[in-house]
């Protein structure tokens, strides 16, 4: 496992040197869209954007090498330039910067600091497990930061630093813990520059509310949709976010980024079907990929596409095993196959690849519910939500957890949460609702409220509406009751279904109907009832020849039924 | 990681482990003979041992002290071996300049350690005992350095550097009484330098200069736009509150920087210590939240906290004393988010030390948790919703048959129901407590809060739970004092049954309730113990007192003993203290009721001179409160107020409640003995509002507003609307069952009618309240009783006079032994009038009237008890003459 780790730390390190090193080459002179758009012609424009995107993401290990485009001063130290590139693409940060210690261009300076802060993330990274203490110390730091500020800030205040200090200097503050500054310094450089997708990200990362985003003063350009896009994904702003990156799919027609983006935003809508389509689709096009494939294994999960599923599984773990994305879905598999001790080993391989990998913690903590391990599923859960506390599946699972073990009134803390993250699901609301009505607490009132909210958010399975009909009827609202019952029983013919629900509640509404004197509706219920077998049929039965007897015998209640 | 719980009593090598290592070995050095050799007498040999002891084992920090404290420690601790203490640690640590000298360092140690077969040990040697607490320190630090990786001891090594140079440069910065020592330091340094290995050293010299760089006030800032460098000094708050914990005397600045490392640099010198002296750390932190309530400071502590937690995070108690804090200061949602996070982490199955591990069973505790939301939800107001929580406890232990946390819970139940005014039940505690009330529900409150009490007595008694126990007999008495015990079946011989409280139960449970003090010691904290002391010790240290018996070495045994003696109390914890404490309030407040002034004065004396320290903020009020009010009756108001005074100049900070409560009901007394109803008015008014508050409605004050009301409407002589309030306040105790109080209301309701002139209509009250305190043992209460149906009878006309004589001197010695300066004139008063009616009589006049001067005297000149002696004097001859 250890390998593994610092296997995931370098793989961090080139990622985001890749991705680093591709701003670097795109010249902003000839990146302009206008000049593209001069030069090159539309459909040229969407194929660079689009490899703009793609390498803002690259399969891993991948070192995106190319000649830098020369400004006027680095033509001089190109030479140095160059071999410092190759040590830092060699990962030899240290050397690298020792071979620009003297260069005075932006270039050299920036790849000279943004090879010291790698150099210092590596050394971190290996501290980090060197010093890991019996209470999970985990306290080291980049010891490059300090000197980093200190120059980028002399740098800063000189005017003498190009977008892509800015952007290293947001990140040193960052790291800090200087987020207000760090925003700031952040938004000047995407402003400055605004293809530096790592810089959005980071900016992304400094935006926790919608008011610090919309306290940001952005220049408009288009990386700024993109950056919006994102963002609403991640404040769950689904629908703002699926509308915009549609729009951007206008420009950019293939783009397999902003594809898998829509996937996720509306796997996040629960839109499954289409978000397999698009999954399908996606995977064609670009047959290795591994990013956001664990969305699409969920989506697999919920509909039990077993072979799909195992299929997805064997192509990553061929593509790239030690990828938690990957991890993840042989987890998803196993766990749906049932196997949960071995799907725990992957999503724990998962973690331990990334420590903050969200939904691995959830999913895992879904597992040691099936494994009835409730203190390991409260664990993992609420290091879920600690690392982001809108995680609303994570809240749910630990109301479920403690609901398991018999603590409802604990649990209503937990689903309350997770309602007020995600108010329009209806699971959620009928979970809190069971929790309300389950016999300790027995506050059925509650219970109806909840279910109330449940059918009102399209309730998929059709809980509510019957457990509202039933809670009436318990309370002895039969007013209520008939109401919800007539709801529940359009609501099954629409859908063809049929079973007992559906008797009890031609059942119930016949009696209702009968005991009310309104006999023409109870006849009609009571004649429908007659399609089925069992008791009920003949308690229709015994019910129809008691109305008949009513109306023909003693007409003089008819009268009264008609003229109440 | 999820599920996997690490090693708790893991156990890391840092530097200052190893000076402490250095000084094991310096103080029992293989090689010498008793008195080894830096020494000069046994008592500087144990002094050292000591001393070394307590830094082993003391909780007053989370950090381990750095090389310049520890020097500043040695000081104290050496007397005349102070120099050469230091000059060895400090030469033995900076001589460590490769993982060699590190690994020979440690090989040296084991030499100090005596086999385990120590048998062939010579006399006069001293070996270290490897089960000693030193030796089992010393063997740790062997394992734990055994087991770093060459990694961890280049770690280490830097560490070491960092540690030293710390010490060295703040010792030249501040301290000019040491120049000498720290140049040879800084030579010695200097030598290192020079060498062709210095590697490490060279390293070390990088570090530190970036993180002085880092330190120095930031100017890189300076060129950015206002608005940023706004924002950056924001960051620069945080060392302001944490300066407080500065007791050495270190100028302000470099100690900001100092913090500012803490943060910026956490890597470098900073160490926690030892698991054990943390949990312990957090342990003592959570019982002075409790104890001093409010008046913890929030913030430094979070700040405390946030520190520990970055260093630890797998620590999950942290959230807890997070909650404690949070609740203290109530903040309702941090505290319930900090409460729920604790137990998600630990599953109920950190901390609380009562439980023995063996007994921890796979579906975690979160019985427990249960238990803390029930108090939580007390603590915040919310009855209802706690009862609710706390049922839900009850099964979930039953099911878990956690028995301990049931006896807990059930003790948390009956604390909730005798605080709270309950007027039912019913649909809350329902099915779950079936098993213990197996009578039913048909019971009322008073009746199921009896069950539950036994039920929890026995429980605890069975688990061993003293302090629970204790606790238990505590509440019981509260119970005993204030209900007559009926029979819960309906049915059975009921004969037996005596319908009144029983004074030498409620004695007994007391009494029982005081055996903790001698039996605290099988509850088996002997780690709280431990640390406590140890840190005491090392406290003293720092008195000026302590190093001045210190600094005397003249080589007499008892030099330590005066250490000894000033933390002997703190062996016994604080919760036993606190316990044993209240029993003793307990009995003020039992005498109070029964109606012996002397005695309910002594026993709350007997807790302010004694429990004082270990008192919580709100216990200590109380005895305040019920000693001016002792003064008050007795003394008069002058001096009540005077001593009001300085009461509410102690708690100043503290949640003013009692002391403002008791202020009010001082002005309203006084406002209404002067006829000033204006003011009784206002005064009641507010204390009307404090009834309401917004947290959870305390009974007791509620009635006492009501009972303030109506005694203001009948001195403003509005005769029906006082009875109206006072008639629906009696239907209120009724309803809660609150009989103490009834019998003052029917007296008040009694004394009412007879002031509107309806004395035949007062008789019944008067009868009524008579009868509640005999039931109640209630005397002195029922000796004023007595002198309302006097008075009663005398404004029946002047033939009843004789009647109301008899009465008058049967309560006489009870008014006049414990009665207040009030009911004493009202009694006088009242016998005058009745000779007065009587023709008969007119031979004493001369004595009736002399009374009536002793009383104006009282009541104008309350509170100069010495002119009252005199004219008590001057009385006295005056009816020996006639």
């Amino acid at each position: 496992m250890l390998s593994s780790e610092s296997n995931k730390s370098l793989v961090g390190l080139i990622y985001r040197a890749a991705e680093q090193l591709v701003g670097i080459e795109q010249d902003p002179a000839k990146f302009t869209p206008s000049n593209t758009r001069f030069q090159r012609g539309s459909s040229s424009i969407r194929r660079r954007f689009r490899t703009n995107e793609i390498t803002s993401t690259p399969p891993t290990g991948v070192a995106y090498v190319s000649t830098p485009v020369m400004e006027e001063d680095e033509a001089i130290h190109g030479d140095f330039y160059l071999l410092a590139k190759s040590y830092f693409d060699c990962r030899e940060y240290r050397r690298a910067a020792h071979v620009l210690r003297d260069q005075t261009g932006k270039k050299s300076v920036f790849l000279r600091c943004y090879a010291l802060y790698l150099a210092g993330e590596k050394r971190k990274e290996e501290e980090m497990i060197e010093l890991e203490g019996p209470l999970g110390k985990s306290d080291a730091v980049n010891r490059e930061l300090v000197s980093l500020e200190r120059e980028l800030a002399t740098l800063c205040k000189n005017n003498t630093i190009d977008p892509f200090g800015l952007y290293l200097y947001g990140l040193v503050l960052k790291e800090k813990g200087n987020e207000n500054l760090a925003r700031k310094v952040l938004v000047e450089s995407v402003n400055s520059y605004p293809w530096n997708w790592s810089a959005w990200s980071e900016l992304q990362s400094l935006c926790t509310t919608v008011d610090i985003l919309n306290g940001l003063n952005l220049s408009n350009h288009w990386m700024k949709e993109f950056f919006l896009a994102s963002i609403y994904q991640e404040l769950r702003m689904h629908n703002e976010s699926l509308s915009k990156y549609e729009n951007l799919q206008g420009m950019f027609t293939f783009s397999n980024y902003i594809q898998a983006q829509i996937a996720k935003a509306r796997y996040s809508l629960r839109e499954f079907e289409q978000v397999e389509v698009i999954f399908e689709d996606l995977l064609r096009n670009d047959p290795y990929r591994v990013e956001d494939m664990d969305t699409y294994s969920n989506v697999l999960y919920t509909k039990e596409c077993f072979s799909a599923l195992s299929y997805l599984a064997h192509r990553v773990i061929m593509t790239d095993k030690y990828r938690p994305e990957s991890c993840c879905i042989i987890g998803n598999y196993y766990s749906l196959k049932g196997q949960h001790e071995k799907s725990v080993v992957y999503f724990r391989r998962a973690l331990k690849l990334n420590k903050n990998y969200l939904s691995a913690w959830t999913l895992m903590g879904h597992e040691y519910v099936e494994m009835k391990n409730t203190p390991a599923a409260v664990d993992a859960y609420r290091r879920a939500v600690d690392i982001n506390p809108r995680d609303y599946r994570a809240w749910y699972g630990l109301g479920q957890a403690y609901e398991m073990m018999g603590m409802p009134h604990y649990a209503l803390h937990y689903f309350r949460k997770s309602v007020f993250f995600q108010p329009i699901d209806s699971r959620l609301w009928i979970a809190m609702a069971q929790c309300y009505e389950s016999e300790q607490l027995h506050m059925l009132e509650e219970a109806i409220k909840c279910y109330k909210r449940a059918a009102n958010c399209n309730d998929t399975e059709a809980i509510a509406l019957h457990r509202l009909a039933m809670l009436h009827r318990e309370l002895d609202q039969p007013e209520e009751a008939a109401f919800y019952y007539k709801k529940d029983l359009e609501r099954m013919e629409a859908e063809e279904r049929e079973g007992p629900n559906l008797v009890e509640a031609l059942m119930f509404l016949a009696t209702h109907y009968k005991t009310q004197k309104k006999f023409e509706e109870a006849e009609v219920y009571c004649t429908r009832l007659l399609d089925y077998t069992g008791p009920e049929r003949e308690t229709a039965k015994s019910l129809l020849r008691g109305m008949r007897i009513a109306q023909s015998g003693f007409p003089s209640m008819d009268v009264e039924h008609f003229h109440p | 990681m999820a599920g996997v719980v690490k090693a708790p009593g893991a156990f890391a090598i840092t530097p200052h482990k190893v000076s402490v290592c250095i000084l094991v070995n310096i103080y029992a050095s293989p090689s010498q003979i008793s008195v080894p050799f830096p020494f000069s007498s046994v008592s500087q040999h144990n002094r050292l041992g000591l001393y070394l002891l307590a830094l082993t084992k003391s909780c007053d920090d989370i950090l381990e002290s750095k090389l310049d404290q520890l020097i500043n420690q040695l000081r104290e601790v050496g007397g005349l071996l102070d120099h050469w203490l230091t000059d060895h640690v400090t030469s033995r640590l900076s001589s460590l300049s490769s993982p060699d000298d590190l690994f020979n360092f440690f090989n040296e140690l084991r030499e100090t350690l005596g086999g385990p077969d120590s048998g062939v040990m010579e006399d006069d040697q001293v070996i270290l005992d490897p089960n000693s607490n030193l030796g089992m320190f010393l063997r740790r630090c062997i394992l734990a350095f055994n087991l770093l990786t060459f990694e961890g001891i280049c770690h280490l090594l830097t560490n070491i550097g960092i540690y030293c140079k710390e010490a060295i440069s703040s010792c030249s910065s501040y301290e000019l009484r040491r120049v000498d020592d720290s140049g040879n330091d800084l030579e010695s340094l200097s030598e290192y330098e020079n060498m062709d290995l210095n590697l490490v050293f060279k390293k070390i010299n990088e570090e530190m200069e970036a993180r002085k760089r880092a330190t120095e006030q930031v100017s890189f800032h300076l060129h950015l736009p206002k608005e940023l460098s706004t924002l950056v000094e924001d960051i620069e708050v945080f060392a302001d509150p944490k300066s407080e914990h500065n007791d050495k005397g270190r100028e302000s600045s470099s100690y900001a920087s100092g913090e500012l490392l803490r943060d910026v640099d956490p890597n470098g010198g900073v160490f926690l210590r030892t698991n054990w002296q943390i949990q312990g750390y957090l342990m003592e932190q959570a019982d002075t939240i409790e104890k001093h309530g409010s008046s913890f400071t929030l913030n430094a502590f979070e700040l405390t906290l946030r520190q520990l937690q970055k260093l630890a995070p797998e620590l999950h108690r942290v959230h807890f004393l997070r909650y404690l804090n949070n609740l203290y200061h109530d903040d309702y949602f941090s505290a319930l988010e900090n409460l729920h996070r604790y137990f998600d982490y630990s599953a109920g199955t950190e901390g609380f030390d009562f439980v023995p591990p063996a007994g921890c069973n796979s579906f975690g505790r979160y019985e427990i948790a249960l238990l803390c939301l029930g108090m939580m939800h007390f603590h915040f107001g919310h009855p209802k919703k706690a009862l609710e929580v706390l049922t839900e406890a009850v099964r979930v232990s039953q099911q878990h048959s956690n028995d301990t946390c049931l006896a807990y819970t059930l003790a948390a139940i009956c604390n909730l129901l005798s605080e709270i005014g309950f007027s039912t039940t019913s649909g809350i505690l329902g099915s779950p407590f079936s098993p213990m009330i197996s009578v039913g529900t048909s019971l009322s409150v008073q009746q199921q809060l009896f069950v539950l009490l036994k039920g929890s007595l026995k429980r605890a008694e069975s688990l061993k739970l003293k302090q629970l126990v204790a606790a238990n007999h505590l509440a019981m008495a509260k119970f005993d004092l204030t209900h007559v015990q009926r029979p819960l079946l309906s049915f059975g011989p009921k004969t037996s049954m005596k319908l009144r409280t029983c004074p030498i139960i409620v004695c007994k449970e007391l009494r029982s309730g005081y055996h903790l003090i001698s039996e605290f010691c099988c509850e088996g904290s002997t780690m709280t113990a431990d640390g406590a002391f140890s840190t005491a010790w090392l406290k003293n240290l720092q008195k000026p007192m302590g190093s001045l018996v210190l600094s005397q070495d003249n080589g007499s045994r008892n030099n330590s003993n005066p250490f000894l003696f000033f933390t002997q109390p703190s062996s016994i914890p604080g919760s036993v203290m606190q316990l044993v404490g209240s029993s003793y309030l307990h009995r003020a407040t039992a005498w109070e009721i029964y109606g012996s002034a002397p005695l309910a004065r002594v026993n709350a004396l007997v807790y302010a001179t004694c429990f004082a320290d270990a008192s919580s903020s709100s216990d200590a009020a109380l005895v305040h409160v019920k000693l001016i009010q002792h003064l008050a009756v007795f003394k008069g108001y002058k001096e009540a107020f005077a001593a009001l005074k300085t009461a509410e100049e102690k708690f100043l900070c503290v949640s003013k409640s009692r002391i403002l409560i008791l202020k009010l009901q001082l002005l309203h007394e006084r406002a209404l003995h002067r006829g000033h109803l204006k003011l009784a008015q206002q005064v009641c008014d507010e204390l009307g509002v404090l009834a309401s508050s917004v947290t959870a409605v305390d009974m007791e004050l509620k009635t006492e507003a009501s009972l303030r009301h109506a005694r203001t409407l009948l001195a403003a002589k509005q005769f029906s609307q006082a009875a109206a309030v006072a008639h629906s306040l009696f239907c209120m105790c009724y309803k809660f069952n609150l009989q103490v109080e009834s019998a003052t209301v029917l007296l008040l309701l009694a004394e009412i009618h007879m002031n509107s002139g309806n004395a035949v209509v007062g008789l019944p009250y008067a009868l009524a309240s008579l009868s509640y305190c005999q039931t109640f043992n209630l005397d002195l209460l029922r000796a004023s009783a007595t002198l309302t149906l006097a008075e009663l009878w005398l404004s029946l006309g002047s033939n009843h006079a004789k009647t109301a004589l008899t009465l008058l001197h049967g309560a006489f010695p009870m008014i006049l032994g414990h009665g207040g300066l009030e009911l004493c004139a009202r009694a006088y008063l009242t016998e005058a009038k009745c000779y007065l009616s009587d023709p008969s009589f007119s031979g004493i006049i001369f004595i009736i009237l002399l009374r009536h001067l002793y009383l104006i005297l009282l009541i104008s000149r309350a509170g100069v008890p010495s002119s009252s002696f005199k004219v008590s004097q001057d009385w006295g001859c005056r009816k020996g003459i006639s």
